[in-house]
């Protein structure tokens, strides 16, 4: 294959791995926000908790990363939602109106964010932690990328399009869209929307966990290795649009491959990059692509 | 039900996070006399060592009193330093406090007696900001006797200013780097102790690769001091032992997906591959060397190749990771004290935590600390400072001491203490394999060039 063609698919794949774990990540911090109106700010200490999680289950206990998928992400919507219905469903409750709710749900997430810090600290210390899985090289046509990348890459596109399909296609996808546009409207029609507003921040922590579980096969962790991902997933969902779970997909995939075209330009870019993007945006399309 | 949660469970947690934190955070502080304004000139080394500390069996209560010696850090308890902080000169710093408090304290002649150490330890969060801020709490507000350094090279160079600002003597652990040698000159209460690229690392693995018949080499170093320091140096010392610098790549600390440089790197086909980065970069790095095949002669990487925790990040074996060059002074085999060191920190903190580069410099400094406070009888900063100024200490390094940088600066430890500049991995543990050509270096091994190849998986 031509030096060109393996470069292009380089560039391709490594920007679709990043995009999907971005996706992952944005879609749901857009559920939290989009429909619970909560800017979580704790979101990236899910990512660590799944991706600690996962080191433990596979470095100590033995299980397989990709069957810790089916342990971490249940788990992690199990404390999204309780977090809602009890932490976050007070504050709402007891807020003046819906913009008092946000400042104080994003402070309460900032506090949370530290607490999680702490707890994790507390069980697995300071130290970086790292495993190894499915870490040898597979040959495409001439271009060798490690298995571990295309795994990834194969989950995290799978999970978002999976995801994306039960909110269009099943009744409670169905529910969760209808409040995300009005939550009011979406109540008197029969929407239950304590019961919405918690599976939206189940589902969003979850998503959170999966990132994680995913991502620990190629990176060390640490407890404080949450908040850039958080950061990464505001730029997002700001990218796609507030609120739109397609564009924090899209988003998440944009981003991920402007991130590697950048990184192969000029490494020392990367960050700058992703900075311009939003700036630029706010600038052009306030609303986001596919914001309303 | 979810009323009860709410009635119960949230003023519970909140009720238990207050506890903890407050249990944390609550440290007893003890006053400590005032720091002096201003330095006396430095006199220049002498080679006679220090007299040893005679102590006094019954000593004469007189002067002030004083129930402990205070001594404060801030440190990176969170964020991402910590693991650092953690493997470094935290260990060094709770293993000596356990020692001198299981022996009753240090001796302290103007207050008659032996005093325990107690620690005020902030959590700065690796934010230069705020450690700048709890250093100045420390002085200015808890009063500490003594000062313990910030961790990294960033922060110990914001927090010597300070420190000298307000005459607080200030031995710096993890970091350094030529601008802040340079600045020593206004500096004179400070003392850097740790090697860092021209003092003598890049220099003398130069020279070794160039004797090995090393032509060319790739670079990839963090967007920071670190990264820049040793990114420059690199530059100057590589083409002085005739090495090319093909390519010197900066990437942020955030940056993640590292696949298209290794395969950059590869397609160059270095003879060196050096990764002048942290633990969040270099591990990766090494990941994506292994998963595509790429081999070069040498890796050097650092800072965190020199910790025992890089070399079970591959599977669990640090057989995985023979070959890598990275910074380090002394290991085990370099004297019986070295032996001893590294089985008490192992002991302390576990194999992962072993610092093979920082471990050998951060013990003798508690060393020297305690040794001043000795021989001067007191905690006063001036004249702690001239102590150690101006004298040479009997060390776990051997004969130490710092050179003065002229007659009101700060001070460097002097290069004649390196037991060892280079070190590699090989059969799972760090060798010493490269220092510099003064007498007092102890290599324990011969450097394996080119270095084996990878595991197959």
């Amino acid at each position: 294959m031509p030096e060109s063609i393996v470069t292009i698919m380089d560039v391709a794949i490594g920007g679709l791995l990043l995009g999907g774990i971005y996706a992952l990540i944005a879609m749901g911090l857009s559920l939290q926000y989009g429909v619970a109106r909560v800017l979580n700010i704790s979101h990236g200490e899910f990512i660590m908790l799944g991706a600690f999680s996962t080191f433990t289950l596979y470095t100590v206990v033995g299980i397989n990363p990709l069957i810790c998928l089916a342990i971490v992400g249940p788990i992690a919507f199990i404390i999204g939602f309780l977090l809602q219905r009890t932490l976050f469903t007070q504050l709402r409750t007891s807020a003046p109106n819906p913009g008092a709710f946000e400042a104080s749900s994003l402070l309460a997430t900032f506090g949370l964010m530290y607490v999680i810090q702490g707890i994790a600290l507390q069980i697995w210390g300071a130290d970086y932690r790292a495993y190894t899985y499915l870490n040898f090289g597979v040959d495409l046509g001439g271009a060798i990328f490690s298995a571990n990348k295309l795994v990834i890459l194969g989950f995290a596109i799978g999970i978002g399009v999976a995801f994306y399909i039960f909110l269009a296609r099943t009744h409670m996808g169905k529910g969760i869209r209808s409040a995300a546009q009005d939550p009011t409207t979406a109540s008197l029609m029969g929407v239950n929307i304590n019961r919405v507003l918690a599976l939206c921040f189940g589902f969003g922590a979850a998503m959170a966990g999966l990132a994680g579980v995913l991502y620990s096969m190629r990176i060390p962790l640490n407890p404080a290795m949450g908040l850039q991902y958080t950061l990464i997933a505001i730029i997002i969902i700001v990218l796609g649009g507030l609120g739109s779970i397609p564009g924090a997909f899209i988003g998440g995939l944009i981003l991920g491959i402007i991130g590697e075209i950048v990184t192969y330009i000029d490494p020392s870019l990367s960050l700058a990059a992703y900075y311009f993007i939003f700036m630029l945006l706010l600038l052009v399309r306030p609303k986001g692509i596919f914001g309303k | 039900m979810w009323k009860k949660i709410r009635k119960y469970i949230i003023p519970l947690s909140i009720c238990l996070i207050l506890i903890s934190t407050a249990v944390a955070g609550c440290a007893e502080e003890e006053p400590a006399p005032a720091p002096a304004p201003a330095p006396s000139p430095a006199p220049e080394p002498e080679p006679e060592p220090a007299p040893a500390p005679e102590p006094e069996p019954e000593p004469e209560p007189a002067g002030p009193t004083k129930n402990s010696i205070v001594i404060g850090a801030s440190r990176p308890l969170s964020g991402p330093n910590a693991p650092i902080g953690d493997a470094a000169f935290g260990p060094i710093m709770q293993m000596w406090q356990e020692r001198v408090n299981a022996e009753g304290g240090i001796y302290v002649e103007e207050y008659g007696k032996k005093l325990p150490v107690e620690y005020i330890i902030y959590d700065d969060a690796t934010d230069v900001g705020t450690m700048v801020r709890l250093t100045e709490k420390l002085i200015l507000e808890d009063e500490v006797d003594i000062l313990f350094s910030a961790c990294g090279t960033a922060f110990i160079s914001a927090q010597a200013p300070v420190a000298n600002k307000y005459g607080m003597v200030l031995l710096t652990a993890e970091g350094g780097a030529t601008i802040m040698r340079d600045a020593l000159y206004g500096l004179p209460y400070v003392f850097i102790s740790l090697p860092f690229s021209d003092h003598y690392q890049l220099p003398v693995f130069a020279e070794m690769a160039a004797a090995k018949g090393a032509k060319t080499a790739y670079i990839i170093t963090i967007a920071d001091l670190h990264g820049v320091e040793y990114g420059g140096v690199a530059a100057i010392e590589f083409p002085k032992y005739g090495i090319e610098v093909i390519a010197n790549k900066s990437v942020p600390i955030t940056y993640t997906d590292f696949s298209l440089l290794v395969k950059d790197a590869k397609a160059a086909d270095p003879d060196l591959f050096c990764v002048f980065a942290y633990p969040p970069i270099i591990m990766p790095v090494t990941g994506e060397m292994m998963a595509i095949g790429f081999n070069p002669p040498a890796v050097l990487m650092g800072p965190g190749a020199n910790f025992g925790f890089y070399g079970i990040s591959f599977g669990g074996d640090p057989m995985t990771i023979n070959g890598v060059t990275c910074f380090a002074a002394a290991n085990e085999k370099t004297s019986p004290e070295f032996a001893q060191l590294y089985a008490d920190l192992e002991a302390l903190v576990g194999w992962p935590n072993l610092d093979w580069w920082g471990h050998p410099y951060y013990a003798p400094l508690v060393q020297i600390w305690q040794e001043a406070i000795e021989v001067t009888g007191t905690l006063d900063q001036d004249v702690l400072r001239d102590y150690i100024a101006s004298n040479q200490f009997d060390t776990i390094l051997g004969n130490t001491y710092f050179e003065m940088f002229g007659e009101f600066g700060g001070g460097l430890m002097v290069k004649d203490t390196h037991p060892g500049e280079i070190g590699q991995w090989q059969d799972g543990t760090v060798e010493i394999v490269g220092g510099g050509d003064w007498p007092g270096v102890v290599l324990t091994s011969d450097w394996v060039y080119p270095k084996p190849d990878w595991p197959t998986p």
